[in-house]
């Protein structure tokens, strides 16, 4: 019987935030258009460091999905970092540009809103969030163990670029670890 | 000014340079005046012509990159014209064809006709050069300028709406590819 041997075996764990910057690089994503938060900022802020990629902070979460759907028109590749209380605001340019012209934008949300959050106002606004993608048609994963980020992130890129679709990774807390109310 | 005489003046100085136009009126028009494969006609998305502008023009640094706006869509995207300002791309020129109302949807006034001006708030937001014009000489005078200087450019024409061309047969999709092959070959 033939047996089926996963290309995304990752034996020794990164850090997951090198993890994310590895497999950017390594499918030549350049141009990251964010909103900050305190998730995604752990990545961002190698990126903003990392001469192979060009971090454009926006000031709204639509114009980061139409900032990559212009890089891609222009040949080059990107992915969008957001928060999951601004993940409503990608909609407009997400449905009438992402996927109506089929335009592969990887998107890095920072989950909030599960557990151990503090904040209650987060839990409505990330919480929709999957059933949301899902009636979108948009697939997104979560990696939730470090030693999984590198197989979830290369494969959600490979099938972002190759479906032309966007794809999301969500990024929970039991990865990254919960905001505390203090820090 | 007519916008798809502005329109017409764009076309008359570019060859192979991207043109993103708005959904409704600078999509027809555009469509109506040159079809190209550098023309990218938009159909929804409102607002975020600007910001698919800016990823070509950082994407692209070496080729001037034109947006027609509208008031309406612009007033609902103010803040990109702060992330252009910051990324200060020298190629991009920001087009407005300001006619004071939001023409597709059937006229109703913007905020442009009671007193909100679009170019202050572009030189405030730090737009490195801003022009207003309302003449379809000074339109032209703004766009050589633009051709030739060094950006990042806002150009809000004030216009008198007349109405657009027929809703043309665009698939959304080959219309993407077809720019992006203008990129890759
Ligand atoms: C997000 C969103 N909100 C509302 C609409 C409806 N809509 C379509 S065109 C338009 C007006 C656009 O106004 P403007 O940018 O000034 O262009 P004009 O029609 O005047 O040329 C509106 C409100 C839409 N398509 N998308
Ligand atoms: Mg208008």
């Amino acid at each position: 019987m033939a047996r089926l041997v996963s290309r995304w075996h990752n034996a020794a764990a990164m850090h997951w935030t090198d993890a994310i910057v590895e497999s950017l690089k390594s499918h030549d994503v350049w141009l990251i258009p964010y909103v900050p938060d305190a998730i995604g900022w752990q990545v961002l802020s190698k990126l903003e460091q990392d001469p192979a990629f060009h971090t454009v902070p926006v000031a709204r979460e639509e114009e980061a999905i139409a900032v990559a759907a212009g890089a891609y028109a222009a040949g080059k590749r990107a992915a969008v970092f957001v928060q999951s209380s601004g993940f409503g605001n990608t909609i407009n340019s997400l449905a009438q540009l992402a996927v109506s012209h089929k335009i592969p934008v990887p998107v890095f949300v920072g989950m909030r809103g599960g557990l151990g959050e503090f904040n209650p106002v987060q839990i409505p606004s990330a919480h929709p969030i999957p059933g949301f993608l899902d009636a979108m048609n948009i697939q997104h994963f979560a990696p939730i163990n470090e030693t999984d980020v590198t197989s979830y992130v290369d494969g959600a890129l490979e099938l972002s670029f190759a479906s032309r679709m966007p794809v999301a990774v969500l990024l929970y807390s039991q990865l990254v670890g919960a905001k505390r109310a203090t820090s | 000014m007519l916008r798809p005489d502005g329109i017409r003046a764009l076309l008359e100085r570019v060859t192979d340079e991207p043109i993103i136009a708005n959904l409704g009126s600078a999509t027809f028009d555009l469509y109506h005046a040159q079809q190209r494969d550098a023309n990218f006609y938009t159909w929804g998305a409102m607002g975020m012509v600007s910001s698919i502008g800016l990823g070509v023009a950082l994407a692209a640094p070496e080729k001037k990159v034109y947006v027609i706006d509208g008031d309406g869509s612009l007033l609902m995207n103010l803040g990109s014209l702060s992330t252009i300002a910051r990324q200060n791309p020298k190629n991009l020129v920001h087009i407005v064809m300001d006619n004071q109302q939001w023409a597709e949807t059937g006229g109703q006034p913007t905020h442009t006709s009671t007193g909100t001006d679009l170019a202050e708030i572009a030189r405030g937001s730090g737009i490195a050069r801003v022009v207003r014009v309302s003449s379809l000489e000074d339109f032209e005078d703004a766009l050589d300028s633009a051709i030739r200087e060094e950006g990042p450019w806002c150009i809000v024409a004030d216009i008198e709406e007349q109405g657009h061309g027929a809703r043309p047969p665009v698939s959304v999709e080959e219309n993407l590819l077809r720019l992006r092959r203008t990129f890759t070959g």
